[in-house]
């Protein structure tokens, strides 16, 4: 039993590793080809712009709760004008992306695989095979490019809202200077710790669109298949960003602590 | 044990058929699904393919276009091997065909017009649209939906919604053209049409027909060759005088619709039990 358990395990895996290759050569020849942009921009605008006010409304009740709960902490030490850097970090560098991303995850990996999967169980996909045409370059490259392309962005939104939440309750509830605030924020955040959650973005996108379309190809007939497949979709989706957050955190250490000295925040 | 048909027996299948089968096997996981097949298609002629539901017909259409892999066995298109090809030789193979899926498979995101162009738009540039117009106006109109280009697939019956697929299929001008269950769930007339349909496009366009149904009036009306499919085996193959008139007690029970006898045993030993009973039984408990 458990051999055939990790035989089907493995099995999955090499699956999972054969579509994700597939998707970035396909994706790789979509940037090429100027007949696919258009199923890009429409992926773009149903996955990024559309996502644009949920991912705000995270982004600034993240920046909000982080003041509010650090507030005391700083105050006892008489360092509550550093808020600032703290919220700000946070956010920039591992709230704003990871929650952006969670909220990607939610919003869009769902509705991918709901999509595929529906259309693999009323035989669309198998129609767009039997016109000759790959299924994954049709269907999943525009997904996974548009993902890739977006979260980025969608992130950079979440950021400028985290630091608009956090200096509303800090500055308008707290009553911190607001020269303060912000002179502690420009020396605690670099252009480093933004670039760092930017760049998170690509790989959060990447990962949810190839994760959620392939859970979407695989899944099984029927309406409960569509339905465990989507939750299979956010629950893989959800492990692997808090996995790559955490993989390229420990990266960008090393490359940091390569580059530049070790320096306190506070 | 059930007798096969003397051309699905291993080796002896004719090789010159524009599509092959050779000793093809499928199963999904331990369950076989097609055992041992092999199967020869005639060019320019309409095979029909039956069997009781769940016998292994769409398992066996899916095949013929690779749209299914098999197990152990080989596919031949023009004495080509292609049960091998990867996914890109084989997008070039499928533009060679057409597939009319038992539910029409249309894209319900995108209108009857452009369903119909997808296959067009997926393989040439379009650069003239008055010509693209006039094509799909030709395409619906033969399958008698003109006027229906900006209606989206939602809005169509399931007739409807067969006959734009079937004008998809045949957008690109295929030389075969598959079809999945082409007629069931519609009423006896717009089955009359499909069939109608079928051969018209068999006459009109010289195509290679091969379609999967239960239905026996569709296939004694479209068929030149049936051939029967049971537990995964070929049991009978012949026209349609040939499949009346065979001998054989389950192909005979098929193409009348008959229950066999252990079904009509089981029927009559299960006596109804209605869900007040169920309940005051439980409750005694």
């Amino acid at each position: 039993m458990m051999v055939t358990n990790a035989i089907n395990g493995l099995d999955n895996l090499g699956q999972f590793a054969r579509f994700v290759f597939r998707s970035i050569a396909a994706s790789v020849e979509s940037c090429r080809k100027s007949a696919t942009y258009p199923l890009i921009w429409t992926q773009m605008n149903i996955i990024g712009v559309h996502s644009v006010p949920i991912v705000m409304v995270t982004g600034a009740f993240v920046g909000m709760i982080l003041a509010i709960q650090a507030y005391d902490q700083l105050a006892a030490f008489g360092a509550e004008e550093h808020l600032g850097v703290l919220i700000n970090i946070s956010v920039v560098k591992e709230l704003g992306p990871v929650l952006a991303a969670v909220m990607l995850a939610g919003r869009i990996g769902g509705a991918l695989t709901a999509e595929l999967g529906t259309m693999k169980v009323t035989e669309q996909i198998d129609a767009i095979k039997s016109m000759g045409t790959d299924p994954v370059k049709y269907l999943v490259a525009p997904r996974v490019l548009a993902c890739l392309l977006l979260a980025p962005f969608l992130i950079i939104f979440a950021d400028l809202l985290g630091i608009i939440g956090g200096y509303f309750v800090s500055v308008i509830h707290f009553g911190i200077n607001s020269r303060a605030y912000w002179t502690f924020s420009a020396l605690g955040v670099e252009l480093w710790d933004v670039a760092i959650g930017v760049i998170k973005g690509f790989f959060f996108g990447a990962a949810i669109a190839v994760i959620s379309c392939y859970k979407g190809f695989t899944c099984k007939e029927g309406a409960h298949g569509v339905g465990q497949a989507c939750t299979e979709a956010f629950v893989a989706s959800f492990i692997s960003i808090l996995a790559l957050d955490f993989a390229l955190a420990v990266f960008f250490k090393a490359i940091y602590n390569t580059l530049w000295p070790v320096k306190s925040l506070i | 044990m059930i007798a096969e048909e003397k051309n699905n027996q291993a080796g002896s299948v004719d090789s010159n058929g524009v599509i092959v089968l050779k000793n093809l096997t499928k199963k999904f996981g331990k369950k076989l699904v097609l055992d041992n097949i092999s199967l020869s298609i005639e060019k320019g002629k309409t095979t029909v393919i039956i069997g009781p539901s769940g016998c292994g017909k769409t398992v066996l259409l899916k095949h013929l276009i690779v749209l299914l892999r098999p197990t152990s066995g080989n596919v031949y298109l023009d004495q080509r091997r292609i049960d091998n090809l990867n996914e890109d030789e084989l997008n070039q193979v499928r533009t060679r065909y057409g597939f009319l899926f038992q539910g029409g498979a249309l894209f319900d995101s995108i209108s009857v017009f452009e369903n119909i162009i997808f296959p067009i738009t997926q393989h040439y540039k379009i650069t003239n649209w008055e010509e693209i117009d006039a094509l799909v106006k030709n395409k619906l109109t033969m399958v008698g939906l003109d006027g229906f280009q900006k209606f989206y697939p939602a809005k169509l019956s399931g007739g409807e919604k067969k006959r734009v697929a079937l004008a998809r299929a045949i957008a690109l001008n295929p030389e075969l053209i598959l079809y999945d269950e082409p007629t069931t769930g519609l009423d006896p007339i717009r089955s009359d049409v499909i069939n109608e349909l079928i051969l018209k496009l068999q006459r009109e366009l010289g195509v290679t027909s091969i379609a999967v149904t239960h239905d026996m009036t569709s296939a004694y009306k479209i068929a030149d060759r049936i051939v029967m499919l049971h537990k995964g085996k070929i049991l009978a193959d012949g026209d349609a005088d040939y499949i009346r008139n065979h001998p054989h007690p389950i192909v005979q029970q098929f193409i009348h619709g008959q229950i066999d006898d252990e079904d009509l045993l089981s029927l009559q030993s299960n006596e109804t039990t209605s869900p007040s009973q169920f309940v005051s039984q439980n409750s005694k408990n």
